[in-house]
Formats: structure tokens, C-alpha cells, sequence
């Protein structure tokens, strides 16, 4: 008797376990299908929506080369941009590794703090920087390494400086993480059989943080592609990206389908390299860093 | 070459990224601080009279206070949402749990103006286009994923026993929500939700499209001033914003100090 009343009290708080997480999952879900799973689908018809026919509007942009050309800089600016914040983020990493106490926390927040600084806020920050009469050039001008202002705002040495300075954190950690896993008496091993220094790091240090380094670079790579602020207002004329395009469409032009086409393949190339590096990619980890 | 002269120049390429990535963000506050009626930095004589411009301007203000609505609510509500499914989460299969996840992430991933574009369309349908509840449902998108990871770990470190103990002793699964789980992820929960509420407070590209005339937020009413020019009131505005960003991150690092002494600086 005891025996099924337990069967029975352990298969209705089964059935009642299964509609309570029904329950917890399903306001997220409802929220996500209504505010971002609807929404990009309208987007999508509305992409396929020209008067010229469905494939009219991607037709379009991969056909002219104007249209060509803001995506091919835009892949061009994301590449320079990643390469430079690797190739900066791989020392700053490696230092994060070295410090202990107080100065490993002075270092981590300098790299976590602007993670929650406001885009906006940071980009306005340079542009007072950078400007004729900022205190950048009041330098240069001071200390006589140039006589008259250099233009150094809304051209393409403020758009890298202002996205490289936003995306760096997004490559420190990933390979400051595949850093610290690195096992110590492997080093040693290496220096013990008498490589050098620079071959340790190049033989077994390097090739150990590459997951990092990969990880950081789609990272940042996927982030630039998309880049909307900085470009804007760090940019000149000739620093349209595929964002700005986009923006132009359906602010400036009002073409729907165009502007709703171009973020698809915007999506595309994303999604490319989302998948090309989802190997040693974690996407938990992209939001965890902060 | 010589491999300790490398790990030094290594060290200061390091030291001055740091430096890089933390100083320029504060330009803004000698900025605002100026005493005359255009920026220079550092200034020649400071006031606070462009604070007082900026709260004397009612544009400003109603921005302001429009951002702080839409963030609370915002915050409000992927907290709660976040922290039921990051529960649920917990007690479904791999599979499950892996595709969940990968569409709650997914707004992180697709390009914001992408986003900004679809919302901006629907919401002119729906007639959510320029208010405050827009808004906040706009922003949910992208702060519920910070919601869901930092529950989700402080949920990991949980001691499933206990919950088991809990019911075991009778404990209906509100009660063993609110007397066991709810503690242990109080760090969680509080770093996520106070990323929620700077997500959604210094939120830009969604809001441009989306606000309109009736809700403009702080930040959109700030990106149209610099877009137009530099003023020591456009400084004073980010300096706010800076300023309140910094409060909330350093009550998330002491919360998460007390929580686990010693650990503030894991990441």
C-alpha cells in the first residue's frame, strides 16, 4: 500500500517537475519568439519584398559597386581592427598572468571597468581627446614634435584607435584564460632540454594559447563587423560601413527591402565566422567576461 | 635575441595597454568641469555650472529620466524572466539546454543595428514606437543574456543535495526557491541585474531607432548634441552617466567581495 502510494505521489511531481520548468522557460521564450525570432523574420520577408522580385534587393547590393565596396571595407576595417587588438591583447594577457595582489587587481580592472562604460560616452571621450584643440595636439604643439594641429579626428586613424580601444577587452580574455592553463612544467621541460627562450615560446608557449588567441580574434572580428557608434562619429565620409549603409537605408532613403537584405548578408558573414570558430568558441564566455 | 629584453618589452607594451584601455574614458570629466562655454582639457578654471545647465535644461532631465524608467523596468523584468529560466535551465537535458541557451545569446551575437531595424518596424505595428515600454523590451533583449550567465554560474555552484534535502523535508518548490536557491545566488543575481540596468541605461543604437519624440533617452539625446558639436553640458551629461556606471560596478565587485572574500577579482 505504502509502496504505490509512493509510485504514484513520485509520477504526478514528475508530470508536476515537467510543467514547472515549462513554466520558468517559457516567459523567456514567448519574450524572445515575440521581440526577436518575429521581428527578424518580418524582416526577412520584408527582404525578399521588392517590387523587382525576391532576390531583387540582394541582387542589388552584390551587383553594384558601391554597395560592394561598403562591404568590402568593412571587412577590410573589422580585419585591421583584429588584427591589431590580438596582436595587443597577447602581451597585456600575458602580463595579466605575471601580476599577483594589488597590481594584478589594478590590471584586471583596467581591462574589466571599460567593459561597462557606455560606448557613447567613450567614443565622445576621444573625440575631445583627438580634436584640433584637444590636449593631444596641444601637446604634440607644446613639446615641438608638430607646429600646427594635426587632423586626427573623423578620418581612419580615429575610427581603428576608437574600435580597437572598445574591442580590446573582448580579445584579453579569452586568452588570458587559455594562459593560466597553460601547465608550468612544460615550460620548464622545454628550457630543461636546452631550447631557448624564444623557441619555448614559439614551440610550446604559442602554440598552447592559440585556442585564446582564435578565440579573441572571432571575437572581436564578429563584433567589428557590426560596428555602429564609433564608426558614426569617429568616422569621415569615406568610413561608411555596412551599418552605416544600413542606417542610410532606412533612415535616409527609406528602402525597406534594401536595407533589410543588407543586414541579412551582414548576418551571413557574422554567422560565418561564428561558425568557423566555433570550434574553441563559447558563447557563454562572450558575455561571462563581464 | 635576447629573451628577457623580450618579456620586458612585452611587460610595457602590457602596462601601456592597460593604461590605453582605463584613462582616455575619463576626458570627459575635466571636460565638463570647465568654466567657459566650450571644452578644453584639461580647463583654465572650473565650475559646476554646466551641471546646473544640465539640470536646469528640461531635455535633459526627461532624457534622464526616461532612461532610468526604461532601465528599472528593463531591469526588473529580465531579472525575473532571466532568473526563471536560468533555473529551468538546470533540469532539462544537454541538448535542450545547448539550443535554449544559443537563442538566448543569439541577440549578442546579430549585429544591434540589425536588431534596431526589426524592432524599430515592429514596434511601429504594435504601437510600442516611442515609449518607455518599448524601450525597456527593446533593451530586455540584450540584458537578459547577462542575467541568465550570471544566475546560471552562481546556479553551478549550487549543491543540488541541498535542493533535494530541502524537498525531501517537504518543501514545496517555491519554498525551496526562496529559502535555498535564492540566497546562494544573490551574487549572481545582483551582478546581473546591475549589468541589466547599465546595459539598458547606456544603450544606444536600439534606442535611436526605436524612442522617438515621446521616450528619447539619455544617451540618444546625448549622441544627437555631439553629433552636432562638443559642449561642456553634452560632457557634463556623459560624466553622469560615467559616473553612476562606476557606483553600480563597484557595489557588484564588493557584493561579490563579501560573497567570496578574496575572489572579487575572478572573472
Amino acid at each position: 500500500m505504502v509502496h504505490t502510494l509512493r509510485q504514484t505521489s513520485g509520477t504526478t511531481l514528475t508530470s508536476r517537475e515537467n510543467w514547472g520548468t515549462l513554466f520558468l522557460i517559457l516567459p523567456a521564450l514567448v519574450f524572445i519568439a515575440s521581440w526577436f525570432l518575429i521581428p527578424l523574420g518580418q524582416l526577412f520577408a520584408l527582404s525578399l519584398s521588392s517590387e523587382a522580385g525576391p532576390l531583387a534587393s540582394y541582387a542589388e547590393l552584390i551587383g553594384s559597386s558601391v554597395f560592394r565596396r561598403v562591404f568590402v571595407n568593412t571587412m577590410v576595417l573589422a580585419c585591421i581592427v583584429t588584427i591589431i587588438c590580438v596582436v595587443l591583447a597577447y602581451p597585456t594577457a600575458y602580463l595579466l598572468t605575471k601580476l599577483r595582489g594589488f597590481w594584478f587587481s589594478v590590471a584586471l580592472y583596467c581591462v574589466l571597468v571599460p567593459f561597462w562604460i557606455s560606448v557613447l560616452v567613450r567614443t565622445f571621450s576621444w573625440m575631445l581627446l583627438l580634436e584640433r584643440n584637444g590636449p593631444i595636439n596641444s601637446f604634440l604643439m607644446y613639446s615641438g614634435i608638430t607646429t600646427s594641429p594635426i587632423n586626427m579626428l573623423f578620418n581612419n586613424f580615429s575610427v581603428y584607435l576608437g574600435m580597437v580601444h572598445v574591442l580590446l577587452p573582448y580579445a584579453i580574455f579569452p586568452m588570458y584564460s587559455s594562459m593560466l592553463r597553460v601547465d608550468n612544467r612544460l615550460l620548464q621541460a622545454s628550457e630543461g632540454l636546452g631550447a631557448r627562450g624564444t623557441t619555448t615560446f614559439l614551440r610550446v608557449y604559442l602554440p598552447l594559447t592559440m585556442p585564446g588567441v582564435l578565440a579573441g580574434g572571432a571575437f572581436v572580428l564578429l563584433l567589428a563587423l557590426g560596428f555602429y557608434i564609433t564608426p558614426t562619429l569617429l568616422g569621415g565620409l569615406q568610413n561608411l560601413t555596412a551599418a552605416m549603409l544600413i542606417d542610410n537605408f532606412v533612415n535616409e532613403r527609406l528602402v525597406w527591402p534594401l536595407a533589410a537584405a543588407a543586414s541579412f548578408i551582414l548576418l551571413g558573414l557574422v554567422l560565418g565566422i561564428l561558425a568557423l570558430a566555433s570550434k574553441f568558441l563559447s558563447l557563454g564566455s562572450l558575455v561571462g567576461m563581464r | 635575441m635576447n629573451s628577457s629584453l623580450v618579456k620586458t618589452i612585452s611587460h610595457i607594451v602590457g602596462a601601456l595597454v592597460l593604461a590605453f584601455l582605463l584613462l582616455p574614458i575619463f576626458a570627459v570629466v575635466p571636460a565638463s568641469l570647465s568654466d567657459q562655454s566650450f571644452v578644453k582639457i584639461p580647463p583654465e578654471s572650473y565650475s559646476f555650472r554646466w551641471y546646473e545647465a544640465f539640470f536646469a535644461d528640461a531635455g535633459w532631465v526627461s532624457s534622464m529620466l526616461n532612461s532610468i524608467k526604461v532601465a528599472t523596468i528593463a531591469c526588473i523584468f529580465t531579472v525575473i524572466v532571466g532568473t526563471m529560466i536560468a533555473v529551468g535551465l538546470t533540469r532539462v537535458g544537454a541538448t535542450t539546454r545547448m539550443l535554449l541557451t544559443g537563442l538566448l545569446m543569439a541577440p549578442i551575437i546579430v549585429p544591434a543595428i540589425m536588431i534596431s531595424i526589426a524592432i524599430y518596424y515592429v514596434s511601429r505595428q504594435v504601437g510600442l514606437y516611442g515609449t518607455v515600454l518599448g524601450l525597456a523590451l527593446g533593451h530586455s533583449l540584450l540584458c537578459l543574456p547577462f542575467v541568465v550567465i550570471n544566475v546560471g554560474v552562481s546556479l553551478r555552484r549550487l549543491d543540488p543535495s541541498l535542493l533535494r534535502a530541502a524537498a525531501g523535508l517537504g518543501a514545496s518548490g517555491w519554498q525551496v526557491f526562496r529559502t535555498v536557491t535564492l540566497p546562494a545566488i544573490k551574487p549572481g543575481l545582483a551582478g546581473g541585474a546591475a549589468f541589466a540596468f547599465v546595459t539598458s541605461f547606456d544603450e544606444v543604437i536600439v534606442s535611436i531607432f526605436i524612442s522617438g519624440y515621446g521616450a528619447k533617452t539619455l544617451p540618444v539625446k546625448l549622441w544627437e548634441q555631439i553629433r552636432v558639436e562638443f559642449t561642456p553640458v553634452s560632457a557634463a551629461g556623459s560624466t553622469i552617466i560615467l559616473v553612476l556606471t562606476v557606483i553600480l560596478f563597484v557595489a557588484v565587485q564588493m557584493l561579490r567581495f563579501r560573497a567570496a572574500p578574496g575572489k572579487e577579482a575572478q572573472v
